[in-house]
């Protein structure tokens, strides 16, 4: 049974847990090398998994040996796999892009994006509700420690406001858990499943509305969102871009993930209510987008509009699938072309050393490339073709008309039509000529590069739907 | 407006305690019972507390990442007050009786938190109760005038954060060879189990007290 230490599996939580502890170690600003190796790993061992799910569809880890109830499995089915693949390929050229942004003073950044990233992962592996809660615990911290990081008063408050709701939160879908112990006697959920009778106690409605309200304040769904535009918005870039990218779409994951495979019954009641949510999140979250004259804000209230398509989903899904893959090609596209902006506009900052649009003058000039990755991520969040987003509206568009449901369709476009809005008005001012006195700082080209690797993925993502499609099919047994 | 909103929340507060009790008052019988499953199990956990049992063994899964979870809540804190003034604070000015006492009950309490963590193989007790008192006597060490606040941790004090973590992680990866993570061969359980728990007394021990320590330095600066 020693192949056991070639299973990628264990390895994709083991390894980030292991170097986020060795970072700590190494002391505060130290660690950069060592975590752009290990995530190097980290990609390659999630490529490994996703060719052993498509040829032979879903794998399971038997942690302890003792299989569940008794002890925690874990479980990587095609959802799963598509999430880490997303986790992997954010965090790689991001960590690149972060070894240069803080040089020298990085704090304590690596041991917390290594814990973050370990969190994700295991997140994402995880088939046990309360094993659930302790990555998601794991994963709050980690988010809050990263908003805090710069130490400025302005970011402790944001991190503390993330911090009381994140806590919260979490408070309610551990009450959630405790509750279906209560009454099935099991938080496994492949043993939970074929419990779940058609008549389900009272309990379990407040369970589920519970672990539901936790997951969307966690996931920033209108009118939860309010925490996130200075959370995201105050943060270092890099932490913009993990936090925007991966750690909203994993209580985003977790929802679809309860949805489908806990209470299939009770997802009917709710769908249309998360798809209006959702729906209100991407016209307010546009509008305010549009609103602001921080470079930065603009980018995280576009984050509040691109996670309600995700809910746009929930009263589409059926068994033909469409939806699903809907969801998860939207929650992927965002991810890269979310990471692709944070990561732009930290070097447009950098470049200029002001954060107001006004600011931007010029930059097209002086840092080509990095206007050129904000335009790509840009027609991902618009939705052209061939990018990824396109494929993801496609598919939510084709879903809504397969259900005889055309109001979805009309938001579908109206949303794309106000992010083209929001991402011209940044274009617009970026081409303008900079005034005499404006003075640009060089920016290290690793971090321009970094941004347009993570744009053009996000693009080029749409051409290879059909491998991500087929891994998605490999359902839960 | 306030008092309204205030009113609002209470009122929630109170609709959801009132399902919540309802809720639990008609609780049907679980169909799937744990506690036999646990107590089916307990001769090849290496332990005799099925507390212990659950917590290092069944579901040692979770506390390795509860672990990861008390080390970052430390790395957090060092993050928000790392921003701030940075002062040397050497506690407080020495009470003679009350540094006398500290000094006298600090071996007690290390003597306590060792029995505390060989306790936990057959009754409650256990790593974290055992950390928790370690941590207590390093505040009170502090309290007396007699351990400074910590700004900064150095390369040995961070080895002793981290090592409960690493030494966990580093066991789990390498019982992968009996087919699993965390899988323990049934005849070193037991031993394998102490000697994690061991090396959490002391990492827990260390980051609880440092929850305390590094806010300490903070407050002196205030």
């Amino acid at each position: 049974m020693t192949d056991a230490f070639l299973d990628p599996l264990p390895w994709l939580i083991v390894l980030p847990l292991a170097w986020a502890a060795m970072a700590f170690l190494m002391g505060a600003g130290r660690g950069a090398r060592l975590a752009i190796v290990a995530l190097a790993m980290q990609l390659f061992l999630a490529l490994i998994l996703a060719t052993q799910v498509l040829e032979s569809g879903p794998v399971t880890h038997v942690v302890g040996g003792w299989g569940a109830p008794l002890g925690i499995d874990l479980l990587a089915d095609g959802l799963s796999v598509a999430m880490l693949l997303l986790t992997q390929a954010v965090a790689l050229p991001l960590a690149v892009y972060a070894q240069a942004y803080f040089s020298r003073e990085a704090g304590q950044f690596w041991p917390l994006a290594g814990f973050l990233l370990a969190a994700l992962n295991a997140l994402f592996l995880s088939a046990d509700l309360f094993n659930l809660y302790v990555t998601l615990e794991l994963l709050s911290l980690a988010a809050v420690g990263l908003v805090a990081l710069g130490g400025k008063p302005a970011q402790v408050a944001a991190a503390l406001r993330y911090l009381l709701v994140s806590l919260t939160a979490s408070g309610a879908y551990l009450m959630g858990v405790a509750l279906i112990y209560g009454v099935y006697g099991t938080v496994s959920i492949a043993t939970l499943a074929p419990l779940m009778g058609s008549a389900p106690p009272m309990a379990l409605w407040l369970s589920a509305g519970l672990m539901l309200t936790g997951l969307l304040a966690k996931t920033a769904l209108f009118p939860f969102h309010f925490w996130l535009p200075p959370a995201h918005g105050g943060a270092a870039a890099p932490v913009s871009a993990l936090l925007s990218a991966l750690v909203v779409k994993a209580s985003f994951y977790l929802v679809l993930r309860l949805a489908l495979d806990v209470f299939p019954n009770l997802t009917a009641l709710v769908a249309p209510g998360l798809g209006l949510l959702g729906a209100a999140a991407i016209l307010y979250g546009s509008w305010r987008a549009l609103r602001t004259h921080h470079i930065k804000r603009l980018v995280a209230w576009s984050t509040v509009a691109q996670l309600g398509y995700l809910f746009l989903v929930f009263p589409l899904l059926a068994p033909d699938g469409l939806a699903l893959q809907a969801g998860v090609v939207q929650a992927i596209a965002h991810g890269l072309a979310k990471a692709a902006m944070f990561a732009a506009v930290g070097v447009l900052m950098l470049a200029t050393g002001r954060d107001t649009l006004e600011g931007l003058a010029g930059v097209a000039h002086r840092v080509p490339l990095t206007l050129f990755a904000f335009g790509l991520a840009g027609v991902t969040l618009m939705g052209l073709p061939p990018s990824a987003g396109f494929l993801a509206k496609w598919l939510l568009i084709d879903a809504a008309l397969s259900h005889g449901q055309w109001g979805w369709v009309a938001v579908v476009i109206g949303g794309g039509l106000l992010a083209a809005a929001y991402v011209f008005k940044v274009l617009r001012q970026a081409f303008l000529l900079a005034p005499e006195d404006s003075r640009f700082q060089p920016v290290p080209r690793s971090m321009e590069w970094a941004a347009f690797v993570l744009a053009a993925a996000s693009v080029v993502l749409g051409l290879r739907g059909v491998e991500l499609m087929a891994l998605l099919a490999q359902g839960a047994p | 407006m306030k008092s309204a909103l205030r009113l609002a929340v209470v009122l929630l507060a109170l609709v959801l305690a009132g399902t919540l009790m309802a809720a639990i008052l008609e609780l049907p019988g679980a169909n799937q019972s744990l506690p036999a499953a646990v107590a089916a199990h307990m001769a090849v956990s290496g332990v005799e507390h099925p507390v212990t049992a659950v917590l290092l063994n069944f579901r040692g899964y979770d506390t390795l990442l509860e672990v990861a979870v008390l080390l970052l809540a430390l790395l957090g804190i060092g993050a928000a007050v790392h921003a701030g003034s940075e002062t040397e604070d050497g506690g407080a000015e020495g009470d003679p009786v009350l540094a006398a006492l500290a000094r006298l009950l600090t071996p007690l309490l290390i003597l306590a938190a060792g029995y505390l963590l060989w306790a936990g193989a057959h009754r409650p007790g256990g790593a974290f109760q055992a950390a928790a008192v370690l941590a207590g006597a390093a505040v009170l060490l502090h309290l007396s005038g007699q351990m400074p606040a910590w700004s900064s941790p150095g390369l040995l004090l961070r080895l002793g954060l981290a090592g409960g973590l690493l030494i966990f992680l580093a066991l789990a990866a390498g019982l992968l060879g009996q087919g699993a993570l965390l899988r323990y061969p049934p005849e070193y359980a037991g031993a394998l189990i102490l000697l994690i728990e061991a090396s959490l007394t002391i990492s827990l021990g260390l980051i609880l007290a440092g929850l305390f320590l590094m806010l300490a330095g903070r407050r002196g600066g205030a």
